[in-house]
């Protein structure tokens, strides 16, 4: 049994992390090579919905990562990134994803020390927490597995065949129903 | 916003208020059609079967003078002006009947330049709520019957309307059922927050009736709905559902003003307005924006401070 090593996928903006990765690189420093770089233009070009599809295609942890406030080459990118992520982390939240498994930095290009710190604590963190299970599972997953709970009587919220009183909302509804069954 | 501090003790609101809002609605309707103010009004007819009411169109006096206002008028008839009747305001100036939730929708479409004011003739509706899903429809609204988004509703008096049918009415004492149901998941650990949700996603069937019927997914091409790449698998498997979900929330936070609609014509009971008053809670917290209760140029999301707050970022 090999030990767990994590999967970690970073969206870095190209002007500002992807150099300060770069300069890592280039002196020579190490860092975990369980972090897979993306490189994008801006932050802000970030979409949530790149990060859950990073969380169901089998990242155990995200990192964002872009330019100091203050210094995007698109000059508010970050800052718009800043409220988006803001709002995506509570609803992720909210939904009971784990948050340490999320991490947002922003790593100037001349801060290669800062790079590799920021990637060798979440890689820790996330080596610590094993791996994520729950959007992996669902990609997995069929409908009908639940339906074939529901039909075997088990308790999923789903109840198919007895109150009909949440479908059948109005008392004609309801005897229109009863004349045919 | 007074609103609490002479709130009537009402128990019920009887039909006779709902008939007196329906005759303030089909004289101003019939005033602005004769006066050729406007090319036609959105509004409520009966609906055919008893106790209920349908969204329409009406262009004609004879039509107008049929309008109706009771608890069955849920459906929020800002969607006519962007979606499903896309062609009839580039006839003219349109007449719309808003309650409270509407009227919040019809804010953000102007904030997001969708509909411009000038264009629209505002029939503000005090309303003091609609039927939930299946209750008794009686023709009298009580605590019994009113829907859940109704017993929070800080919106019964329709601002920024150009008249208001109605007057002041609202049901004294309602649990905020919504919020409680918030409170209950956010309690929750977080691997109990996680089976909630993926129960109720996992019974999702992509029918995308709540995208369909809200006043803020105009996208002429959904996200959702691309392949090239794919972001978010459109089969109805768990892994979509979760995402759809995801992406709906994340797409409405700060703009959806509450109608609920999502969750009215979710045919398979998915809490989704919870989602959304989450998303709604976290940016009034965040950014203090509450969304639709005026159009103002930019929504929290499109814009920035520069000492917003970051402590979750390295």
């Amino acid at each position: 049994m090999h030990d767990f090593e994590p999967k970690i996928v970073a969206f870095v903006c190209t002007w500002c992390t992807y150099a300060g990765a770069d300069l890592a690189g280039t002196s020579r420093m190490q860092y975990p090579p369980n972090v897979r770089v993306l490189k994008f233009p801006c932050t802000g070009r970030i979409d949530p919905v790149f990060i859950l599809r990073a969380f169901q295609k089998g990242a155990d942890g995200v990192l964002v990562s872009g330019c100091h406030p203050g210094d995007c080459h698109y000059m508010a990118g970050n800052f718009h990134a800043r409220r988006r992520f803001a709002a995506f982390r509570a609803l992720l939240d909210f939904i009971g994803v784990d948050l340490n498994r999320l991490q947002f930095s922003w790593v100037s290009a001349a801060e290669g020390g800062k790079w590799v710190e920021v990637v060798t604590d979440l890689t820790e963190r996330v080596r610590t927490m094993g791996p994520m299970p729950e959007f992996k599972e669902l990609e997995h997953e069929e409908l009908w597995s639940t339906f074939a709970e529901a039909t075997a009587g088990k308790s999923t919220g789903l109840n198919i065949t007895g109150d009909r009183s949440q479908v059948l909302n109005t008392p004609e509804l309801k005897e229109a129903y009863d004349s045919i069954s | 916003m007074n609103a609490k501090a002479n709130k009537n003790q009402l128990t019920s609101i009887e039909p006779a208020y709902y008939e007196a809002v329906t005759e303030a609605i089909r004289k101003e309707a019939v005033k602005i059609l004769k006066e050729d103010t406007v090319v036609g009004v959105v509004g409520y007819l009966p609906g055919r079967r008893k106790g209920t009411a349908t969204p329409a169109l009406v262009t004609s006096v004879e039509e107008a003078e049929k309008l109706v206002f009771s608890p069955a008028c849920v459906n929020n008839l800002s969607v006519y002006l962007t979606k499903a009747k896309k062609g009839v305001l580039k006839q003219g100036k349109v007449g719309i009947v808003a309650k409270g939730c509407d009227m919040r929708a019809l804010a953000g479409l102007m904030t997001e330049s969708q509909l411009q004011r000038e264009d629209l003739f505002i029939i503000g509706v005090v309303c003091p709520g609609v039927y939930g899903f299946g209750v008794e429809r009686t023709g009298t609204l009580t605590e019994a019957n009113i829907a859940r988004k109704c017993r929070e509703c800080i919106v019964h008096m329709p601002e920024g309307a150009d008249v208001a049918a109605g007057t002041h009415a609202e049901l004294a004492d309602l649990t905020p059922e919504e919020a409680e149901e918030m409170a209950r998941i956010e309690a929750m650990p977080q691997a109990e927050r996680w089976a909630f949700w993926k129960e109720h996603f996992s019974r999702c069937i992509r029918c995308m009736a709540c995208r369909q019927v809200c006043p803020f997914c105009y996208c002429e091409q959904c996200l959702c709905d691309k392949n090239r790449p794919q972001a978010v698998e459109s089969s109805p498997r768990p892994a979509g559902n979760m995402a759809w979900h995801l992406v709906r929330a994340m797409h409405l936070a700060g703009r959806c003003g509450g109608c609920a609609e999502c969750e009215r014509v979710c045919p398979m009971d998915i809490p989704l307005n919870l989602l959304n008053r989450r998303m709604a809670k976290e940016l009034k917290e965040l950014y203090d924006y509450e969304a639709g209760l005026a159009p103002v140029e930019k929504g929290p999301l499109n814009q920035y401070k520069e000492d917003d707050d970051q402590s979750f970022i390295k």
